[in-house]
């Protein structure tokens, strides 16, 4: 077991809690990040037991109108712009620098307060719920509910959201440009464009749609805002106005959003997969090309969540959105033939990476049902549709947050986290998810649809909804072994050393944790696998 | 060097492994015993107009071919994670095969093709669905507001904004819905004066979405076979505190009995309307407010054995109201006709015996009710 | 592994990087091309100008659903008059005139830098810094002698909101300049490291087609 032994300087920087409030360092920023996310992570969890405790049985039992509408509305919010964009950025940000041979990011401090923005722009968007009412007209705030203030977004809660979201928006844009100047700049001498971790690739592409796509929302938060505040007509039809500009402008950026959420957890997974497989990613520039299609044909394809408005050009955005199946299609053969013919190791990132596989497959296919427009005329705002987000969001991007975090955990903090617990939290939330989300399938066919506080008790869906209760109760439960494990591990875990998975990239070449500066010295970088390379002679020294 | 893996597993793993085991197979059980009612829950309900089954039969293709495709990647992965697990002790490396062109080129073209053929298959079926009648049978405009739907039965050719022949402001119900021709092409107007609500009959597997400043157009085609059917429909778009109650009712009648509900409602629009019963002049007169769909009061009191009145003030514009009273059996025993707002209007009550009754809005009466104490 | 670390830069005589001080020289790539502090700002202007294109993107959809445009306003037509930005392009015309010039000022402060003229920056980003605040207060005159408010109509929502902005950003690209002009006065520039000076010109450039591209749409087509 290889260890870097740290120079004396580098042990001397504080660690309390000023040196975290003030670090620039992007291994601490990233933690940070990680952290602020598994709050908001939480959050939003107890936000959905209270939509699924409500729904397990028809009749109103304890929310209603009102104050349900904000209890999906923050489960949304919370979940895409706290937890899973943030979380992924936080992964980016402690790994990237390393896996390219950086030293930090390009912009120390501007990374620091793209950070900070974060729990400030939470506590903006929760305050809602202290002040009258949170927003409550969906995460996607269809204007002119978004606007009305009598039966709609009845707090200041709507408000607070837009001005919340702007402050996380710019964290966001603000991140992106940081990633593209380090990928861009701060790479070592032989780590070519072609020799990049998939990760590094895919941080690379989510940027830019950070850069280019975050933009557009502002925008279209801020005519909400004039709307809502300064007498704006923007989407008031009564005024001249129309009303799917805002479903257009918010499209916009909420569909490569969905690719902000999930190619990292796909860059993840595809390190993990090699490490545990034994063998190099299959098609690494397949994989490339296709991570590219998919953030250039990701610009193509908004209007599918406008099909039923009638009021769109539907066969172009029929096509684009066929035509994205076929590079996700590629990622997904590219990662099987990773694991063909491989020696498998079945540690608990392992598991995650499976779990994403085949819980993000379905997710990708059940979304195609939705690509063939008559067929989105039936499924479009119902629990259909929460069966497809949650199986590619949970199904893969969560689950491929997990795989990260047992696979870095040991970078992070220098201590494994323990196996059988992992193990454990792996069985309960793959059952739990299951246990949730399939039955939405099954509701949104019958007819069910979306952000309804309750259901006829004749409908026929009460054993459906009965069930997804039930598995999100069983989700809630597996974070309680990955709590007690995080506990117990960062006190008395099995020292991980440099390199305990005998991985391929740069990050393991240094210890763990890592120095501020990262690196004392560099293998020689001729391949994406330098520290396989190293291991195994393919460098000549 | 890494750490070695284990060799054994530990008796925490096999405990996981033997719940997850019995999981499954209790799952595999019920789905075994519930078969062909599991199946048909993966498919839309059985479709009741001409577009829905185009709908339905597209559906099936595009689940056939993601059944194809799921049993064959998942297939891939369950193969290999049984197939190539590492041998404890096996320290040698696999071939580290890094691709392979000719596989990359046989999945992106096959997954193309397969895509462009869903898309024009989709394409198709979608020019049946929109496809307009030149003369449908019957024209409705419905109305979607905050939180109830109305339908106004127009002339025919008319356009959206016409005076309709006639309205039904009661959603759900024997005497309420959009009742129509079975067997007929119904061409649907699509009208909201506040937010956006959406027209969603799952048995027709169909929704559109009702945009304020917007007239969406279609035509429903029902089924023959649909007469004396009711169909359960429910607006789909998130539109405020009432969203969940903005239910529906179609009815479908065969074609002389179409005719003679719709003679019926003719000759009820044209008909003088009944003079509102006006209660005893020196009676005990209860206010009563309705404003953003909610009565401003959820108790009202009035003397037994005495007629009273009820001064019914509706502030919502737009939106229809009424006040009806129930007994504690659930018989209605006062049925005040809705009018739109803004408006008010006195409603004259009979005498009642003592006892505690409910009064609610017939078109709200989840969101729109409250207790009557009659002693 | 003893060779030394490759990742460190070395080649900066400016600032002498010592190998028990490895994260000097963070900022200056040595392997050439653009540097990152500019690199930045483009990608910066990039995230920008999707910003605007929202707002046009919700002009043009506005316009186009709205026969006449400018909108005639019924019972009124002194606002309708007020609306008719056809009719009077002359005072915007002259705060086109006053931001291009300022890019040209700009320009010549940045040629200077890279030359080494202290004194011709100071002196072009002085000139750039008061015509852009001539810019913004000339604006905000418009604005009280223009006729119609933000509230009026869909027309009045999108010129405040785009003009609005647009000044917001110029308001943002004068903080800059007078930060530039601070470090100028401070001796903080030379031929070698400006980088800053850099970065704000090509925001300043950026605010200027804005607006060219606002004045056309709103006053000419």
């Amino acid at each position: 077991m290889a260890t870097t032994a740290l120079t004396p300087a580098a042990s001397a920087y504080r660690s309390g809690l000023y040196e975290w409030l003030t670090t620039t360092d992007h291994k601490k920023i990233g933690i940070l990040y990680v952290v602020n996310s598994f709050i908001f992570f939480f959050l939003g969890g107890i936000l959905a037991l209270g939509i699924r405790t409500e729904l397990a049985l028809p009749g109103v039992q304890f929310v209603d109108g009102e104050v349900y509408n904000q209890l999906f509305t923050m489960h949304g919010t919370t979940m895409i712009f706290l937890f899973i964009i943030p979380m992924l950025v936080g992964f980016g940000n402690y790994v990237v620098p390393l896996q390219i041979g950086a030293p930090d990011m390009a912009f120390p401090r501007i990374n620091a307060l793209s950070f900070w923005m974060l729990p400030l722009g939470g506590i903006l968007l929760f305050l809602g719920f202290a002040t009258g009412g949170a927003a409550s007209a969906g995460w996607t705030s269809y204007a002119p509910l978004s606007e009305d203030r009598a039966l709609g977004s009845v707090g200041s809660g709507q408000d607070l959201w837009i001005m919340g979201l702007t402050l996380i928006g710019t964290s966001s844009i603000l991140g992106g440009i940081n990633f593209l100047v380090t990928i861009f700049k701060m790479r070592a001498p032989g780590l070519t464009m072609f020799r990049m971790p998939i990760l590094v690739w895919t941080v690379l592409v989510t940027s830019i749609l950070q850069v280019m796509a975050t933009p557009v929302l502002t925008s279209a938060l801020i005519m909400l805002f004039i709307d809502r505040n300064y007498g704006g007509h923007f989407f008031d039809p009564s005024n001249g106005g129309i009303a799917i500009l805002w479903q257009n402008v918010f499209w916009f950026y909420s569909h490569p959003a969905v690719y902000i959420m999930v190619l990292p957890a796909m860059g993840m997974i595809s390190e993990i997969l090699p490490v545990f497989s034994r063998k190099p990613l299959f098609g690494y520039k397949a994989f490339v090309f296709a991570t590219a299609g998919i953030g250039a044909l990701g610009f193509s394809v908004w209007a599918h969540h406008m099909f039923t408005t009638g009021l769109v050009f539907l066969p172009f955005f029929s096509l684009m959105t066929f035509l994205i199946a076929v590079p996700t299609g590629v990622k997904m053969f590219n990662w099987v033939f990773t694991l063909w013919r491989g020696k498998l190791t079945f540690s608990t990132p392992l598991l995650f990476a499976l779990g994403f596989l085949s819980m993000f497959l379905l997710g990708g296919i059940n979304g195609a049902f939705s690509a063939a427009v008559p067929v989105d005329f039936a499924l479009q705002d119902t629990y259909w549709v929460v069966a497809h987000l949650h199986y590619v969001l949970f199904g893969g991007s969560v689950f491929g947050v997990f795989a990260g975090v047992y696979y870095w955990f040991p970078k992070m903090t220098g201590r494994m986290l323990n196996e059988s617990l992992g193990k454990l939290q792996f069985v309960m939330i793959f059952i739990g998810f299951n246990l949730t989300f399939f039955p939405m399938h099954q509701l949104g066919l019958a007819g069910m649809p979306r952000r309804i506080a309750d259901y006829a008790a004749n409908a026929g869906w009460n054993d459906l909804n009965l069930a997804a209760s039930i598995g999100g109760f069983v989700i809630a439960a597996s974070m309680i072994p990955f709590l007690w494990n995080v506990f117990i591990s960062l006190r008395n875990g099995k020292i991980a050393g440099d390199d305990p998975w005998q991985a391929n990239t740069l990050e393991w070449a240094t210890s763990s944790p890592p120095p501020p500066y990262n690196f004392d010295h560099l293998p020689e970088i001729r391949s994406e696998r330098p520290l396989f390379d190293l291991r195994h002679g393919r460098t000549g020294h | 060097m890494s750490s070695s893996p284990r060799t054994r597993p530990s008796s925490g793993s096999i405990l996981v492994g033997i719940v997850a085991v019995a999981v499954v197979g209790a799952a595999a059980t019920w789905v075994v015993l519930n078969g062909s009612q599991i199946l048909q829950s993966f498919f839309p309900p059985e479709p009741k107009t001409v577009q829905g089954h185009a709908i339905h039969d597209l559906y099936d293709i595009v689940f056939a071919i993601a059944a194809v495709i799921f049993f064959l990647v998942e297939g891939l992965i369950v193969w290999s994670v049984i197939r190539y697990r590492r041998k404890p002790g096996d320290d040698e490396l696999p071939p580290q095969t890094h691709g392979h062109n000719l596989a990359e080129v046989i999945w992106t073209v096959i997954p193309t093709i397969i895509v462009f053929f869903l898309f024009f298959v989709s394409w198709q079926t979608l020019n049946n669905v929109e496809a307009r009648s030149p003369k449908p049978d019957l024209l409705v405009k419905a109305v979607a507001g905050q939180f109830q739907w109305s339908f106004q039965y127009l002339p025919a050719e008319a356009p959206p904004d016409a005076k309709p022949l006639f309205t039904v402001s009661i959603p759900v119900g024997a005497d309420g819905g959009l009742t129509l021709p079975a067997g007929k092409t119904t061409h649907l107007y699509l009208s909201s004066p506040d937010v956006i609500h959406a027209f969603y009959v799952p048995q027709f597997l169909f929704k559109r979405d009702v945009i304020p400043g917007v007239v969406n157009q279609f035509d429903l085609t029902l089924d023959a076979s649909d007469a004396g059917q009711t169909f359960r429909g429910q607006c789909a778009e998130l539109c405020g505190i009432g969203h969940r109650v903005m239910l529906f009712e179609v009815h479908a009648l065969a074609p002389d009995a179409f005719d003679a509900w719709y003679q019926g409602k003719l000759k009820e629009a044209a008909a003088t309307p009944t003079p509102v019963p006006s209660g005893a002049a020196n009676g005990p007169k209860l206010d009563l407010v309705a404003q953003n769909v909610k009565f401003d009061k959820s108790a009202l009191s009035a003397p037994a054995n005495t007629a009273f009145t009820i001064h019914f003030d509706n502030r919502d514009a737009g939106t229809a109201h009424d006040v009806d009273i129930l007994d504690a059996g659930g018989t209605k025993v006062f049925d005040g006709k809705d009018f739109p707002g803004p408006a008010a209007q006195d409603y004259g009550v009979g005498a009642l015996p003592a006892g505690s009754y409910k009064f609610e809005c017939s078109i709200h009466p989840t969101l729109m009710f409250g207790t009557l104490t009659v002693q | 592994m003893t060779s030394p670390s490759t990742v460190l830069t070395t080649g900066d005589p400016g600032h002498g990087v010592a190998e028990h001080n490895p994260v000097a020289g963070l900022a200056h790539d040595t392997r050439g091309g653009i540097s990152n502090p500019i690199l930045g700002m483009l990608l910066f202007i990039c995230s920008e100008v999707m910003f605007f294109s929202g707002l046009f993107a919700a002009y043009f959809n506005v316009r186009a659903t709205s026969s006449p445009w400018p909108p005639v306003v019924a019972n009124d037509p002194v606002l309708t008059e007020h609306f008719n930005l056809h009719a009077e392009p002359f005072y915007a015309l002259g705060l086109t005139i006053i931001l291009v010039l300022s890019s040209f000022t700009c320009q010549f402060a940045v040629w200077g830098i890279r030359r080494g003229d202290r004194t011709g920056l100071i002196r072009n980003i002085s000139v750039t810094l008061v015509l852009g605040i001539v810019f913004l207060l000339g604006q905000a005159y418009d604005y009280s002698t223009i006729g119609f408010g933000l509230a009026d109509g869909t027309f009045g929502t999108t010129f405040y909101t785009l003009t609005g902005f647009h000044g917001a950003h110029v308001f943002g690209g004068v903080i800059m300049l007078s930060v530039i002009l601070y470090r100028s006065l401070a001796g903080q520039f030379s031929a070698q490291h400006h980088d800053a000076v850099e970065a704000a010109s090509l925001y300043w450039h950026f605010v200027d087609v804005v607006w060219i591209a606002l004045f056309s749409t709103l006053y000419i087509l």
